[in-house]
């Protein structure tokens, strides 16, 4: 009883916290803020096929990028478009990228289906650079309108707004991540984790292992290119090295690793620390990529559980401690 | 000799050259997951830092030879301290942590080349006596391009003769087969480990000191190498030597066809090839080991 | 009726020939043992009627209908359930989890995304049912991996029975255990496979004299001798077949 009374308080901290960040910290953090919740989603998407499924994507941009550019296109293209639709397009092209490479992703597992999206990302973000009647090639697409969040007949709100944007993106990206949570949550989610820790016995549990991947692909390509939905309205520009290039690729797994991809909230931990990291060292040096190389590889090898699970592992500790004194 | 004769030829031959490269780079990360489990994604970025070295020997001393006999073993001495520092501890902690450190490796190498050479292209000349063309049977060659195949076929067919003529070679590829069958006869494995990466790494740093004339050096050089060696090795298959080769001649021509032909498809090719090579044998085509 | 027949199965590894020409007949609710020297290719008949290998030649059927190659996930919901020599249950979850999606897989909940599953109740009641029979209700949330080698074997084996199928093939079950462990394991497999038709893989002849209604004999790849353990014992080319290869005692 007691702890769902702390529960309870928890999240009203939190949605408190989000609902007076803007007036708080100012339109620099807002965005900041924003990148940070995009991204979040983004590593989760990762943590569901890593953590949960026991795969690696090693091309996850593909999804993200994708989705970005698909936002960006109908922007650009259609006139008028809504504001919600453009985020769902993302996700929807996400989703079918996910749902299209599956026949294939779904026969690998271990070192060949991180190789296997590795390629498929690659062959994307060239093809992507290439194409540029489509996408723009290097310089990317810019310049699109951001359509207003239209409720008819009751609200028009102005997105170009950078605090209603936020707003909007923070409870956009929160609606997904509680989608996502529940999604884990469901028997379809223990399947999930049933083929990271044994797919052959889930094959003679009776399950059909190739269709429940292919859904799980699907789901988190849906919802990371929803991720990159909300960055492109977020940053009204989409070019090929800024949302499908390998380093995009990396940064979701640096956050799920970082945070723990033992857990949920592992990712979004790791998300918020890589973010703010970056934020801080950029006041030093311009030289990011080096410290965030070079922390990486230190949590590697000295916090491979992640912050999540260096915490589970404390406080284990420490209520031993109590039970033992 | 038709113009139409003279380019295919001309195009065989970057492609085969660059296929060497290829097989160079291949070769080290094919071995180097054999044995050790590990792929090592920073591989390429140890043949860029090589480029980078044999750049700052020949503004150093002016001798494009003793650039290019230094800067593969200073890339290789690195080598040797990142497996022994680096993923020797690393290794306990699982493969996705090995996968993992070796992208942490490959970023930090980047900023590192950044910081002290800057992000523009450098310029390697090609020395006097390697640059130009040769005549021969009514063709003209580029001898550079010559230079590459031919020091290429020395230095594979030294190794291959290590490998297969000698103890050492026998052990190592005892290792590449089994490592724990060798440490259980008594063999210290970890020598052979920390000496089969070592050269790995050296083979990639010849490869990316000799590539610097021609693809010129500049951060982002690692990223082709790179991919196309995964390629190699993922469809050549894990562990496979032959298999590596095969592939890595293929890729070239493919690549030197194709750009020249179809420049809009070529690396779509490639990549189909591959994922169409692994999800039908995921150990690639001539591979053994997962 | 035969509940389980394979006709003419052949099967080779590359060249090597494994199975010759096995026609095995397994009687609906009867316990047939499979038995033979290290080496027979007992696993790899199951593997072959599990589906996990296509037969070279020959043709597989259960409850007369050909199953011939089926993918084992196929032939669970047919009501094939199997275990395996070495232990393989999802380590990293709880005995309880473990179990449960057996129960999620015999309910046909597969695509269900609108339940917490934690708050299906009658699953839960059902999944702690199992384990009550089984005895490792107390190990109930306890990770699979750190179970012990007998009880591990236990969930092993109940992961095949706990879909409820029709014919439970389970193989080298007390593979490793102690006396008192197999005593325990023989007692189980009794007690859960009432009315049910068994196939076993065994090595350890008490438990083989113990349990079998039938036993065959397997010897390199081809069927020696099927029938009672009363006709087994005494069967000569069966003893020669085991001079020397297993410490046995018919006696």
């Amino acid at each position: 009883m007691r702890n769902k009374l702390y529960k309870w308080i928890l999240w009203a901290v939190v949605i408190i916290i989000l609902a007076v960040f803007p007036r708080v910290f100012g339109i620099y953090y807002t965005n900041f803020f924003v990148g940070f919740v995009i991204f979040s989603l983004y590593a989760v998407t990762l943590n569901l096929l890593l953590g949960y499924m026991g795969v690696l994507s090693f091309g996850h941009a593909m999804f993200f990028g994708t989705g970005a550019y698909a936002t960006a296109i109908a922007l650009t293209h259609i006139q008028g478009f809504p504001l919600l639709p453009a985020v769902l397009v993302g996700g929807l092209a996400g989703g079918l990228l996910a749902l299209i490479l599956s026949p294939l992703l779904v026969r690998v597992s271990g070192t060949a289906f991180a190789m296997l999206t590795l390629a498929f990302g690659q062959l994307i973000f060239v093809l992507a650079l290439k194409y540029r009647e489509v996408t723009g090639g290097e310089d990317g697409i810019g310049g699109y309108p951001i359509p207003p969040l239209n409720i008819p007949g009751v609200v028009s709100v102005d997105m170009t707004d950078q605090i209603n944007f936020y707003y909007f993106a923070v409870a956009v990206i929160a609606v997904c991540l509680s989608i996502l949570w529940f999604y884990t949550k469901t028997p379809f989610g223990s399947l999930v984790v049933g083929i990271r820790d044994n797919a052959m016995r889930m094959d003679y549990l009776g399950f059909n292992l190739p269709q429940t991947k292919a859904i799980n692909l699907t789901v988190c390509g849906a919802f990371a290119g929803i991720a990159g939905a909300v960055h492109a309205l977020l940053m009204k520009l989409v070019s090929t090295v800024g949302v499908l290039d390998i380093h995009n690729s990396f940064a979701p797994i640096m956050m799920a690793y970082v945070g723990g991809v033992g857990s949920f909230f592992g990712p979004i931990i790791g998300s918020g620390v890589l973010h703010l990291l970056e934020d801080l060292v950029i006041r030093f040096t311009a030289r990011i990529g080096l410290v965030n190389g070079a922390i990486f590889i230190l949590v590697v090898l000295y916090v491979p559980m992640g912050l999540v699970g260096l915490f589970s592992a404390t406080k284990a500790k420490w209520f031993h401690k109590e039970k033992v004194s | 000799m038709s113009p139409t004769a003279v380019l295919y030829v001309a195009q065989a031959i970057h492609g085969l050259a660059y296929g060497m490269l290829l097989f160079l780079v291949a070769s080290g990360l094919t071995l180097i997951f054999g044995m050790m489990g590990i792929l090592n994604i920073a591989h390429a970025s140890f043949a860029m830092l090589s480029a980078y070295f044999c750049y700052q020997v020949l503004l150093m001393t002016g001798n494009f030879w003793v650039a290019l006999l230094i800067a593969p073993v200073v890339a290789g001495i690195c080598g040797v301290l990142t497996e022994r520092f680096l993923l020797r501890t690393v290794h306990k902690h699982g493969h996705l942590a090995e996968l993992l450190i070796t992208v942490g490796i490959m970023t930090v190498i980047l900023e590192i080349v950044k910081i002290f050479w800057g992000a523009e292209s450098l310029v390697v000349k090609i020395p006097q006596s390697l640059s130009g063309l040769v005549n021969f049977a009514g063709l003209t060659y580029p001898i550079y391009r010559l230079f590459i195949i031919g020091l290429s076929i020395v230095i594979l067919g030294f190794m291959a003769l290590i490998l297969f003529k000698t103890r050492l070679g026998k052990i190592v590829r005892a290792a590449v087969s089994d490592a724990d069958m060798v440490s259980a006869l008594g063999i210290n494995t970890p020598l052979v480990f920390m000496l089969v990466f070592g050269i790995g790494i050296w083979l990639a740093g010849v490869a990316g000191a000799v590539a610097g004339p021609l693809l010129t050096v500049f951060p982002g050089m690692a990223d082709q190498l790179g991919m196309d060696a995964f390629v190699v090795v993922v469809v050549g298959g894990f562990g496979s030597l032959g298999g590596a080769f095969i592939v890595a001649l293929f890729l070239g021509e493919l690549n030197a066809y194709g750009i020249q032909f179809i420049p809009r498809l070529a690396p779509v090719l490639m990549f189909a090839f591959m994922a169409f090579v692994l999800a039908f044998k995921p150990m690639g085509l001539f591979g053994e080991r997962e | 009726m035969n509940i389980l027949e394979t006709k003419g199965l052949y099967h080779d590894f590359s060249g090597l020939q494994v199975l010759f020409d096995v026609n095995l007949q397994v009687e609906e609710g009867e316990r047939h043992a499979v038995i033979g020297p290290n080496g027979a290719g007992k696993t790899t008949l199951f593997n072959v009627i599990t589906g996990t290998y296509q037969p070279s030649r020959g043709q597989v059927f259960f409850k007369g209908k050909e199953i011939t190659g089926a993918r084992p996930h196929k032939l669970m919901r047919l009501g094939v359930g199997r275990s395996f020599q070495i232990t393989s249950t999802f380590n990293r979850l709880t005995t309880f989890q473990n179990i449960r999606l057996a129960i999620l897989s015999k309910k046909g909940i597969r695509f269900h995304l609108f339940r917490k599953v934690d708050k299906m109740q009658d699953i839960t009641k059902e999944t702690d049912e199992v384990l009550r029979r089984i005895n490792l209700d107390r190990e109930r949330d306890m990770p699979a991996g750190m179970l012990s080698y007998g009880k591990h074997r236990s969930l092993e084996i109940s992961l095949a029975l706990a879909a409820d199928p029709d014919l439970i093939m389970l193989d080298e079950p007390t593979a490793g255990m102690s006396r008192d462990e197999t005593h325990y394991a023989v007692e189980l497999i009794r007690r859960l496979t009432e009315g049910k038709t068994v196939v076993i893989i065994e090595h350890d002849m008490d438990v083989v004299f113990s349990l079998a209604d039938r036993i065959t004999v397997l010897h390199y790849g081809q069927i020696l001798a099927t029938g009672p353990p009363v006709e087994i014992r005494q069967n000569q080319a069966v003893k020669d077949a085991y001079l020397g290869e297993t410490e046995v005692e018919f006696v």
